[in-house]
């Protein structure tokens, strides 16, 4: 086998390598998606646009350590364009109902769970994206960055309000409000 | 002591400081207790978002057809570009002219596109990879390919197999003490029965007269007399062979 050939082999190898890896972050990809729209049907289009985009343009992927940010940078592009086609203003439109119930319900961990997803909700949508991807993507504040194409001093902003805007909700839900401090600290 | 901003607390929770930065800050939170109840209710709201989000719901079936063309979406990439790449080896493979038939991949397309099915299709797809590169970088890659098509063909209910040769230098893929992926075909030939190692007992035999090496093979391979006459009796068969 020639040097071409090998060479031509490695590429096939590495690019077989790189799909496989692709495939394999499906469900990391929908996580975000969901977390960004709550809206499962939407969620899954998305990942699915993400991931044939990315089979397709598999050659513009320089380093292969960064394949889950470019990833996410592609859904976040797809996600970006959407919203503007079809929702203009801040807020979603969900498929979900968040459970009904009092404070008293409050520790039980679905209601938790739904309580702390509605309060995500209510977020404007740039606030929702930089949290999700620190908190749930666990991406640092530089791969936020770039995922979004914002400048980091961006994206600590939105996510300090972000945090902010989450304890303000969900203390008005009941959650936390004898243990969690007040929330602007006397300077 | 300077203030600390929300902007550093939140880093802090994020572990987006160095070091230095976070021994100041611990400090700080040892003379403010306010500070460090902050801190807390911040890693709270973390991790009530990690379990709010650790398990979404997933997308109930919108009637089959949506669901399933997503999945043969996926599914035909996978096959075409086993196509692609197969018959990206057979035009780089030293064919001797005979015994290759391109056009039996055709038939891995389920959407029908491109040339007519020349073989029926519960035609068994069988390849012979004669492995003589002394690289065992490349014999990686080599596995990966094999260990995809086997998954693809067996997913999609096309009868395959595969043979690989280890010949030459390439039988080092195959000896117990030098191979750098035994455990890798273990598993393979575990899992895929239609997956066959061959080793080149000529190899053996030479490595043995004219080094003085006696060869220990890995469990996983079989042994026949000569590599070149079974790629050539396999070529035969018709047998699609490509060299690696």
């Amino acid at each position: 086998m020639g040097d071409n050939n090998i060479t031509l082999f490695g590429r096939i190898g590495r690019q077989r390598k790189l799909r496989a890896q692709i495939c394999a972050e499906r469900d990391r990809l929908y996580r975000i998606a969901w977390s960004w729209c709550h809206d499962s049907h939407l969620a899954d289009d998305l990942v699915q646009e993400t991931l044939a985009r990315a089979l397709a343009k598999i050659d513009s992927l320089r380093e292969e350590s960064r394949l889950q940010v470019w990833l996410t940078q592609i859904l976040a592009n797809l996600y970006r364009d959407l919203f503007r086609r079809v929702q203009p203003e801040t807020g979603l439109e969900v498929d979900i109902l968040p459970a009904q119930g009092g404070p008293e319900d409050a520790t039980d961990r679905s209601q938790l769970i739904a309580l702390t997803r509605e309060a995500i909700e209510r977020l404007k949508d740039d606030q929702r994206q930089v949290l999700t991807l620190v908190d749930i993507a666990e991406f640092s504040y530089a791969d936020t960055a770039a995922i979004l194409s914002v400048p980091v001093g961006t994206v600590m902003s939105r996510l300090s309000r972000a945090r902010q805007s989450m304890r303000e909700i969900l203390e008005k839900q009941g959650i936390g409000r004898a243990e969690v401090v007040p929330l602007r600290r006397p300077r | 002591m300077r203030t600390i901003d929300d902007l550093e607390l939140n880093a802090y929770i994020d572990g987006e400081l160095s070091p230095d930065q976070q021994a100041e800050l611990l400090q700080s939170m040892r003379n403010d207790p306010e500070l460090a109840r902050d801190a807390c209710a911040l890693a709270q709201l973390k991790a009530q978002l990690r379990l709010a989000y650790a398990d979404p719901p997933k997308p109930e079936r919108r009637g089959v057809s949506k669901a399933r063309a997503s999945w043969q979406a996926i599914a035909a990439g996978f096959l075409l570009l086993a196509v692609g790449l197969v018959s990206g080896w057979m035009l780089h493979a030293n064919v001797p002219g005979q015994g290759v038939e391109s056009h039996r991949f055709v038939v891995l397309d389920p959407e029908g596109r491109g040339q007519a099915p020349a073989v029926a299709d519960n035609a068994e797809t069988r390849i012979v990879f004669h492995l003589t590169d002394p690289d065992q970088a490349v014999a990686g890659e080599l596995l990966d390919d094999v260990e995809a098509m086997l998954a693809v063909y067996e997913s999609d209910g096309h009868p395959l197999r595969i043979e690989v040769v280890g010949h030459s230098e390439g039988l080092d893929l195959l000896r117990e003490r030098l191979s750098r992926h035994k455990e890798r075909i273990h598993e393979l030939a575990e899992q895929y029965a239609n997956l066959t190692f061959v080793a080149c007992q000529n190899t053996i035999n030479r490595l043995k007269v004219e080094r003085g090496i006696e060869v220990k093979l890995i469990p996983d391979a079989e042994v026949i007399d000569s590599g070149v006459s079974h790629v050539v009796k396999r070529q035969k068969q018709g047998w699609s062979y490509i060299r690696v």
